[in-house]
């Protein structure tokens, strides 16, 4: 049997158990390892098991994991997340469309901090439906923003999925954070310009919400100061130079917990139940990352990744076609697939190709990271949309699936802009970091 | 039951080391940190976070496993018969359980060629072996975690990872 075989009998293998609802990292270190072993003996598995194992769970970078979800969640637990939220809600809220809006902005800021559009779902939406609800939003437009608002956070750092991409493929994690802070906020505007749409051409989609005072708007600003405040001074430190992303996390986890003391929002109690969280999300990525640096070599010791290259160049598609394919490959995936485990199963065959085309990897970053989000909120998978359904029962699923129809179109629009345009990505990272 | 309530206090201990270790990670950063903007920057920050970072990983594994919090791809789950749903539920319980014995075999025997070599963190001279015996210990909890849990769902069909006990 050649190595191409073995190969492609191990990718079966893997689809098969995945199929079957073994853990993707399980399945990833069984296939790996029996591979392995097939193809350059036991002894070779056994050593890549032992030195990947320590070796990736003593690696200094990858703490900023832990560290930004602990961030999130504290931050969470302090209600310091509602509260951009609710400043969001102070200043646009009385516009047409104004509290849909509100909670892009919230919803978008909450999964930035907590690194979870999924988690942002959950959370806004118990608060923002509501709401939504009492002003006599249309429930696809309340359901849509709430199902989508959080992708666009997803962009904007601190950002799990460009640690991962950024650990799989040796990238700079400051030149990713960077690069996706443009495309965030551009998603972000898009979002909120869906809505201004929306509610021009059908009225009834969003009526005024409720005028609020200077006083209360000054109020529920100042409210948001120490989240916004902590972001500028992470974001900000890698940016200027002053700190590394390691860290950035690290004093963003511990402002967050000075502030919840400070503030009395935060007790030991919450913290210690905040750190375990972090702790057990933490284990489940790093899981995977080691399982993947065992399914790595196996994939790259069968040649699967140069004879899909081979593949695709043989199509003669050209840079951007070959990068669209690759792009339609992903959406397809994520309609079935977690974007995570996707991201580790397909970065070892995808990335070679992209490096051999001469395509930036941080480019390439953003719009992988961009184009798995769109599997949150697309059929039939679209856990975000589960995940809404669950806060508003009363709506029919495919209520809300029309209802994140037009954010779905506008990530299409962002990653269309984003393909003509890579300085969108490249123009922070290349003038601060190089 | 004896068994499980064991099992629980050692997954209990495993974490509350790894959520030791991410305190203890927040206040080496935050400590070289400020310390670097008074010209004096926590000596070895580096090695204290790498190592911390073993226990912290392979401390909340057990845990991970004991709250269900592997990710799989359900997409199939409601087409398959329940029997063959629990089956799956018993294969992956064992094949972690094999999975982690094998990395606190494999770590264990590497960590006699650290002893032989003497390999110890760059500025602190930390041993090595003695992160890796942990590594060990720790995944053995884990791997222990699992296999009883495939022990349960194949004599009493309970599915520990729903008890929420511990998980609170």
């Amino acid at each position: 049997m050649s190595a191409a075989a073995i190969g492609i009998t191990g990718i079966v293998a893997l689809l098969a158990l995945l199929a079957l609802r073994i853990p993707v990292a399980f399945a990833m270190f069984a296939v790996g390892f029996v591979g392995i072993s097939i193809l350059t003996g036991t002894d070779a598995a056994l050593g890549l098991l032992a030195s990947e194992s320590f070796t990736l769970a003593s690696n200094t970078d990858l703490i900023v994991i832990p560290l930004f979800i602990l961030m999130g969640n504290v931050a969470t637990s302090t209600g310091m997340s509602r509260q951009l939220y609710d400043a969001a809600y102070a200043i646009v809220g009385s516009f047409r469309g104004g509290l849909a809006s509100a909670t892009i902005i919230g919803c978008g800021g909450f999964a930035a901090l907590s690194g979870s559009s999924v988690a942002s779902a959950l959370t806004m939406g118990k608060v923002s439906i509501k709401e939504m609800d009492r002003f006599k939003y249309d429930p696809r437009l309340s359901t849509g923003v709430v199902a989508a608002g959080g992708t666009p956070g997803i962009l904007i750092p601190p950002s799990t999925g460009f640690v991962i991409y950024a650990i799989l493929t040796e990238q700079s994690i400051g030149r990713l954070f960077l690069g996706g802070v443009l495309p965030g906020l551009m998603l972000l505007s898009l979002f909120i310009l869906a809505v201004m749409l929306l509610c021009t051409i059908w009225p009834s989609y969003g009526p005024k919400g409720p005028k609020t005072s200077m006083s209360q708007k000054a109020r529920a600003m100042v409210g948001a100061g120490p989240i916004v405040l902590v972001i500028m001074l992470t974001i900000g430190g890698i940016y200027g130079g002053l700190f590394s992303p390691v860290e950035a996390a690290g004093v963003g986890a511990g402002l967050v917990i000075i502030y919840g003391f400070i503030s009395r929002s935060l007790d030991l109690k919450t913290l210690w139940s905040a750190t375990r969280d972090s702790v057990v999300t933490t284990a489940t990525v790093m899981l995977i990352l080691i399982s993947a640096y065992l399914f790595n070599p196996f994939l790259a010791l069968s040649h699967i990744p140069d004879s899909v290259g081979e593949m695709l160049t043989s199509l003669n598609l050209g840079v951007t076609g070959t990068l669209l394919v690759i792009l339609a490959i992903y959406l397809v995936l994520g309609c079935f697939l977690e974007g995570f485990a996707m991201l580790v199963l397909t970065l070892p065959i995808f990335f070679p190709i992209i490096m051999e085309l001469g395509i930036d990897p941080i480019w390439f970053g953003v719009l992988v990271v961009l184009t798995l989000e769109m599997g949150l909120i697309s059929p039939p998978v679209g856990i975000n949309v589960f995940i809404v359904k669950s806060v508003a029962p009363n709506v029919p699923l495919s209520q809300i699936f029309i209802g994140v129809l037009p954010f779905w179109a506008m990530m299409i629009v962002a990653l269309l802009i984003i393909i003509a345009f890579p300085q969108i990505v490249l123009f922070l990272p290349d003038t601060m970091i190089n | 039951m004896i068994v499980r309530k064991w099992a629980d206090r050692l997954i209990g201990l495993s974490a509350t080391l790894a959520a030791i270790g991410l305190i203890f990670e927040v206040g080496v950063v935050l400590v070289d940190v400020v310390g670097r903007s008074f010209g004096k920057p926590l000596y070895g920050s580096q090695d204290l976070i790498g190592m911390t970072m073993v226990i912290l990983v392979f401390g909340a594994m057990a845990l991970c496993d004991r709250k269900g919090g592997h990710i799989s791809v359900d997409l199939f789950e409601r087409y398959y018969p329940r029997a063959m749903n629990h089956f799956i539920d018993v294969i992956s319980a064992l094949l972690g359980a094999v999975i982690f014995f094998g990395i606190a075999w494999t770590v264990y025997d590497s960590s006699k060629w650290s002893i032989l070599l003497n390999h110890s963190t760059n500025l602190l001279n930390l041993p090595k072996f003695w992160f890796q015996y942990a590594l060990c210990g720790l995944a053995i909890v884990t791997a222990i975690g699992m296999a009883l849990r495939a022990i349960e769902l194949t004599f009493t069909k309970k599915d520990i990872r729903f008890d929420r006990r511990l998980n609170e």
